[in-house]
């Protein structure tokens, strides 16, 4: 969760209160969960609307080009061992622009569809296409440097 | 780099970073705040009022029934009965909250349909239910107990004598019956039997000493089966046992599962409202905690704090 949350904001403090916000909200919601997927999966989207609807009801900041608080974060994963490119990777996704960042992570990292992501984040189709086409194309040009 | 190298870097990113403290004491304050504020006086006085906007008659009329194998009548009026043979089921809206499904070799009638109060009687057979609303609203009576929806899902079967079993698999159900009252919680289950109301409830993955201790009222055996995993069976076994027991049983559960600050020895014996609840509450967030972050990461059944 706390991943996602910290992929999704690209910023330490922010994915922590996100990581928080839902898990509260996953309590208060708990009785919303009807078994009908699994509960990673309902656990999954609720966190991405947490993080949305966050952005949404946040006064906007100017298109951010920051890199995370504390980029070290990024290198405690679980499981196989990061190596340099992914560490660079995180560092670059984390540093695109808002609306590429979020449609980056949640189409190639999370696995999302285009329909899906405009549902959630209240984009058109075409214009997560467009998003993810920018990051890519964003993140390539700068691991090649 | 081109787009598929990219991609594969992308593939080999880990699917899981820990977070650089750890984030629970916060949600738990957080939610402790929430559930000791009134948080459900505005639910309540949202409900109250819509269902005086709705009218008391707002699901009076009849509730669809949906033939899922099988053929049957197509609603369900006050006083109706739905009946399932061998090979059928079918699946019953509840008003605008819910439904249910009437599996096969059921017996079910309406009692109740009103937009604050939705009724159905198990006469005998096996039922799943979802309901989405505010707590007390959707109502299953049995032969042994009436089985209250506290916002959640579950399975009940049941004999017509009252032998039957609740499995709850999201939120949390309240049976009552013989004078007995259980909150049966997500991932728990409680037994029922004729003449005897409900048992003590119990975790899906309790051993088998306990469940048998249980069933057999052995206390001491209970005790000594116990793991911090099963502090909601303590907990209730606290509030069965006589009051000679009773110290025998808040030790072992205090050991097991330490309580909440504001919770002591004295009033958990005499049986305290507040603190029973503020216990209650406590060991539920554990095994919420515990429920959501299976296979993701490992919690002390004890505290709910991450496992170093």
């Amino acid at each position: 969760m706390y991943a996602l949350c910290l992929r999704l904001t690209g910023d330490a403090g922010a994915a922590e209160e996100r990581t928080q916000d839902v898990f509260v909200r996953a309590w208060d919601k708990l009785r919303s969960f009807r078994g009908e997927s699994l509960f990673s999966s309902w656990l999954h989207r609720l966190a991405v609307n947490v993080v949305m609807n966050e952005r949404r009801t946040t006064i906007r900041r100017e298109q951010r080009v920051t890199p995370v608080a504390a980029p070290e974060v990024l290198e405690r994963g679980h499981g196989e061992p990061t190596i340099g490119l992914g560490i660079d990777l995180e560092r670059a996704i984390a540093a695109l622009p808002e609306g590429a960042r979020e449609v980056f992570v949640l189409y190639d990292i999370e696995g999302y569809s285009h329909a899906e992501i405009g549902e959630m984040t209240g984009i058109a189709e075409g214009t997560s296409k467009a998003q993810l086409f920018r990051a890519r194309h964003l993140l390539r040009e700068k691991l090649d440097r | 780099m081109n787009e598929r190298e990219l991609l594969e870097a992308v593939g080999r990113l880990p699917k899981s970073i820990e977070p650089p403290r750890d984030l629970w004491p916060g949600i738990a304050a957080r939610l402790g705040r929430r559930w000791q504020r009134w948080y459900w006086l505005p639910l309540a006085a949202a409900a109250a009022l819509a269902a005086v906007l709705i009218g008391r008659g707002g699901d009076r009329g009849a509730w669809p029934v949906t033939w899922l194998a099988g053929a049957g009548p197509a609603s369900l009026r006050v006083g109706e009965w739905v009946e399932t043979d061998a090979s059928s089921r079918a699946l019953i809206s509840v008003g605008r909250i819910g439904q249910v499904e009437v599996r096969p070799r059921t017996r079910i009638q309406l009692l109740v349909a009103h937009s604050d109060e939705h009724r159905l009687a198990l006469a005998h057979g096996a039922i799943a239910a979802q309901v989405d609303t505010i707590p007390r609203l959707f109502f299953v009576e049995t032969p042994v107990g009436t089985a209250v929806d506290l916002g959640c899902a579950y399975t009940l079967e049941m004999d017509s004598l009252g032998n039957g079993l609740l499995h709850v698999t999201a939120g949390e159900v309240e049976f009552e019956g013989r004078g007995v009252q259980v909150r049966v919680p997500m991932g728990a289950v409680v037994v029922t039997r004729a003449g005897a109301g409900p048992g003590i409830p119990y975790v899906e993955d309790a051993p088998e000493g306990l469940r048998r201790a249980l069933a057999a009222s052995d206390v001491r055996g209970a005790l000594a089966a116990a793991r911090p995993d099963d502090g909601i069976s303590l907990w209730h076994l606290l509030q069965r046992v006589d009051a000679t027991q009773r110290g025998a049983v808040y030790d072992r559960l205090t050991a097991l599962v330490p309580p909440p600050e504001g919770v002591t020895r004295a009033a958990a014996l005499a049986l305290d409202r507040t603190a029973l609840d503020a216990y209650w509450t406590h060991i539920q967030r554990i095994l919420f905690r515990k429920g959501i972050l299976r296979g993701v990461r490992d919690i002390d059944p004890r505290t709910g704090t991450r496992m170093r």
